[in-house]
């Protein structure tokens, strides 16, 4: 009888890499370009919205996830990849609250989906997710930090990156205009006129979503002091709606 | 694929039980659940619902906490009142709290009353009684206000005002000679203060204060310890006794802590979170 799922399909070449890896970086490669700034007041993360065929239902279409009220994810490369990765990293969310009554640290959270990612490397009988996601998180330990996960599963904090078909432009563009305290106001200037820069097509409220994490003021964190396990934390991170997506555009 | 080890075994673990029954033959006296007692209501009026509850929780004959709080967060919109066994009524509703979040997640919408109402019963039903939680479950929603009990069971009703716990009879009372519909805020929060107040005065399982949470469509407000009829009196003496009223025979003092320096090496005691 054949044991089922026994043997690893990313293996290692001889020259010492993980082929399907890269074939997984490459599905990245061709997805639509995302892109996340950390500012010194919050961070924002932004994506194109683009669909293949004007027929297609764009109001439903989720670039942008919650998953915690501290923390969204943005994503480049495989849509369903992206949607079964929100759902196990939002299960993760809540099992670190059930046990320890606060929702995680960003780090520990994409550490957790990191892990998730690179047991798909090291199975039996799976594949890598075809997607590299944008982190966006804050906690009360290291404030606002971005990460971004690789199929891989490896991870590193950014202070700006970007992701997806316009990366290396995308990229050159940010470390150019990143200075290390920029605003949360000027971040989101920024990260629009980055994906402005290799948009094809026409860029409007409908075509792109962005996400902000806003850190909260001191007395906001003195308002939800630890009093009762009544009522949750504050959301820090939110989706903007279309209509103040329109507001910063015509900036 | 290696399951994730955040997820404890589900169900009740009775492998202690024949031990703890030969050790109850033998003398041994079983410990008491911490019961609520409690007297819990809930009423709707012209805006929304308001929930009150008191704040005894007892420990068979003794109070063991005089004020907890026994309105438990569900959602933002939601709230949850427990009486019964106080450990059920916890992790019972923060259980349904935390899949609620993830509910409203996945489907993008608003969460509902009866979603929560439905996950309460479902999980008691199969716990066939064991987990003794008695709850009034309130909230407003997109299809507007509800009011719901659910019982240890798993049976709930819908009702426009409620009361649940050991004070629920005196707390009935109140409700069922003052409740009118499509009640004022204000009038409706005094029912509700009425209603607790009857059940901490003439229930011995209740006491301490009155919690109250008023929830309508656009705000949640929260009244903790709202009213505090049994305010302690302040001691008319003062009780310290003045050095020297006990006598002793020798005094010998010694110092344990001559002389310390403290050197950090490297971080010091700071986690190394790199």
């Amino acid at each position: 009888m054949r044991k089922q799922n026994a043997y690893s399909l990313t293996v290692f070449s001889p020259s010492g890499k993980l082929v399907q890896i890269e074939h997984a970086l490459a599905a990245v490669a061709g997805g639509t370009t995302s892109l996340g700034i950390k500012a010194s007041n919050g961070i924002v993360i932004a994506a194109e919205k683009k669909t293949s065929s004007i027929l297609i239902d764009d109001s439903v279409i989720d670039r942008v996830a919650v998953i915690c009220p501290n923390i969204g994810i943005v994503y480049s490369g495989m849509g369903p990849d992206f949607r079964v990765l929100v759902t196990k990293a939002r299960k993760s969310a809540q099992a670190y609250w059930k046990i320890y009554g606060t929702y995680p640290p960003t780090r520990v959270l994409t550490q957790e989906i990191a892990t998730v990612m690179q047991q798909a490397t090291q199975s039996g009988g799976v594949r890598p997710y075809g997607v590299s996601l944008l982190v966006a998180g804050w906690d009360s330990h290291r404030g606002p930090t971005l990460y971004q996960v690789d199929p891989s599963g490896s991870f590193w904090a950014w202070k700006a990156s970007a992701i997806g078909k316009n990366m290396v432009n995308a990229k050159t563009f940010l470390e150019k205009r990143y200075n290390d305290d920029i605003s949360l106001e000027d971040a989101i200037h920024t990260a629009l006129l980055t994906l402005k820069e290799g948009f094809e097509g026409q860029m409007t409220e409908k075509t792109i979503e962005i996400g902000v994490i806003t850190v909260p003021t001191p007395e906001e964190l003195e308002a939800e002091s630890p009093d009762g396990i009544t009522g949750r934390v504050k959301p820090t991170f939110r989706k903007l709606t279309e209509e103040e997506v329109r507001d910063y555009l015509s900036l | 694929m290696s399951k994730s080890s955040v997820y404890s075994s589900p169900g009740f673990d009775f492998s202690n039980i024949v031990r703890n029954n030969f050790l109850h033959e033998k003398g041994l006296p079983l410990p008491k659940a911490t019961s609520t007692g409690t007297t819990i209501v809930g009423c709707l009026f012209k805006d929304g619902i308001v929930l009150g509850a008191d704040t005894r929780a007892t420990e068979g004959p003794i109070v063991a906490d005089k004020n907890c709080e026994k309105i438990h967060y569900i959602t933002e919109s939601i709230r949850c009142c427990g009486a019964g066994t106080a450990a059920d009524t916890e992790f019972t509703t923060a259980l349904i709290s935390s899949n609620m979040e993830l509910h409203a997640l996945q489907s993008g919408r608003k969460p509902r009353v009866v979603t929560a109402m439905t996950m309460l019963k479902q999980m008691l039903f199969r716990y066939q009684g064991h987990v003794g939680a008695a709850l009034v479950l309130g909230g407003v929603d997109s299809t507007g206000p509800h009011l719901f009990t659910i019982h240890p069971h798993g049976s709930t009703d819908k009702l426009p005002y409620v009361t649940m716990g050991s004070g629920s009879l005196a707390a009935m009372a109140v409700f069922e000679s003052g409740w009118q519909p499509n009640m004022e805020r204000e009038q409706a929060l005094n029912l509700v203060k009425a209603a607790i107040a009857a059940g901490i005065f003439n229930d011995l399982g209740s006491g301490s204060n009155v919690d109250a949470c008023i929830i309508t469509a656009n705000s949640t407000e929260m009244l903790r310890n709202v009213e505090m009829p049994n305010v302690r009196v302040q001691k008319e003496r003062d009780y310290k006794f003045r050095r020297g009223t006990t006598a002793w025979k020798k005094e010998e003092i010694r110092s344990l802590v001559v002389e310390e320096t403290v050197t950090p090496i490297g971080r010091g005691d700071e986690m190394d979170t790199s």
